[in-house]
């Protein structure tokens, strides 16, 4: 039993016949999509926003604050996580039944944990942006100055050229 | 590597040494013994050699590795390049690179008009002189 292994191309190519002479006959692309959209089946958005952590159902165990400390918040995360683990380690010699409410609390101390690293991402974005800026506005500043230098040189060498030739 | 994936990786190393951690000990521990009543079992002689020897051992090695990269975690965390002033003066910087941008950027362009427009010039003056040249008679 034969099947297509490919679909066709979609139809769309016969309107771009006389496109190497006249490249306004044709349509122009879609626009770009803004907000949802389906692509083979699956939801997808054009917003790419850190989802909170309430919204996945986790605790969130540093304060929320507009301004967080992140290296303060990082440090005492990283101590609670060292605490729990051995608490664990306690629970399992002493109480080993009651091992899957210490394994829950480590779990939500490690999404908190990658949840501030998430959030650091667009920081280090924009501090990106700045450094990308600061770097093209010194290879522009040294740009015009060497067109200035060869221009001046350009000049000098034109006089140097006029002053022989009447001399002569 | 930049440093907050540095960072990432950190976690995700001391999950990882977690989990390995208990489930060694959990896999390799000798059984305990429930009451005094029963008897210990005979202890064979091949599980005697390797595991009483290195079984004490595992437990210190591990949680060493676990503080060992606790302590990376921390150190990574302080080489952390956060600068004060968060969202709000990072924008400013940014719109003020840009008004610097945009003025040296037309700068270069009225210098780069310029220089194309001396060097149209020199080269019809070039040109000028070399066909003068050639079709120069000899001066008499």
């Amino acid at each position: 039993m034969a099947t297509a292994s490919y679909p066709p191309p979609p139809p769309y190519y016969r309107l771009y016949k006389d496109y190497s002479e006249n490249p306004n006959s044709a349509p122009q692309p879609p626009p770009p999509i803004e907000g949802t959209y389906v692509c083979f089946g699956g939801n997808y958005t054009t917003e790419d926003v850190l989802p909170s952590l309430e919204e996945q159902g986790v605790p969130q165990l540093y304060p929320k604050d507009s301004n967080v400390d992140y290296k303060k918040e990082l440090r005492s995360l990283n101590r609670e996580l060292q605490l729990h683990i051995l608490e664990l380690a306690d629970v399992l010699v002493e109480r080993p039944s009651q091992y899957a409410k210490r394994i829950g609390e480590i779990s939500s101390i490690f999404k908190n944990l990658h949840h501030l690293l998430n959030s650091l991402r667009p920081h280090q974005a924009r501090a990106t942006l700045i450094h990308i800026m600061e770097l093209q506005i010194q290879q522009r500043k040294q740009a015009v100055e060497d067109i200035k230098r060869r221009r001046e040189e350009a000049q000098r060498l034109l006089k140097d050229a006029f002053v022989t030739l009447d001399g002569q | 590597m930049d440093i907050i994936s540095q960072l990432q990786e950190q976690v995700n190393t001391i999950a990882a040494i977690t989990f390995n951690a208990f489930g060694t000990l959990q896999r390799d521990a000798p059984p305990v013994q429930l009451s005094p009543n029963y008897p210990e079992p005979p202890a064979t002689i091949t599980t005697a050699t390797d595991d009483a020897s290195a079984f004490p051992e595992q437990p210190k090695q591990l949680s060493v590795g676990l503080v060992k990269a606790a302590k990376q975690f921390d150190a990574l965390v302080s080489a952390l390049p956060l600068s004060e002033g968060g969202e709000e003066a990072q924008l400013k910087r940014i719109a003020e690179l840009q008004v610097e941008n945009d003025f040296i950027g037309q700068e270069l362009q009225k210098q780069l008009e310029a220089a194309e427009k001396e060097l149209k010039q020199v080269q019809e003056l070039f040109g000028q002189a070399a066909d003068n040249c050639l079709n120069m008679k000899n001066p008499e």
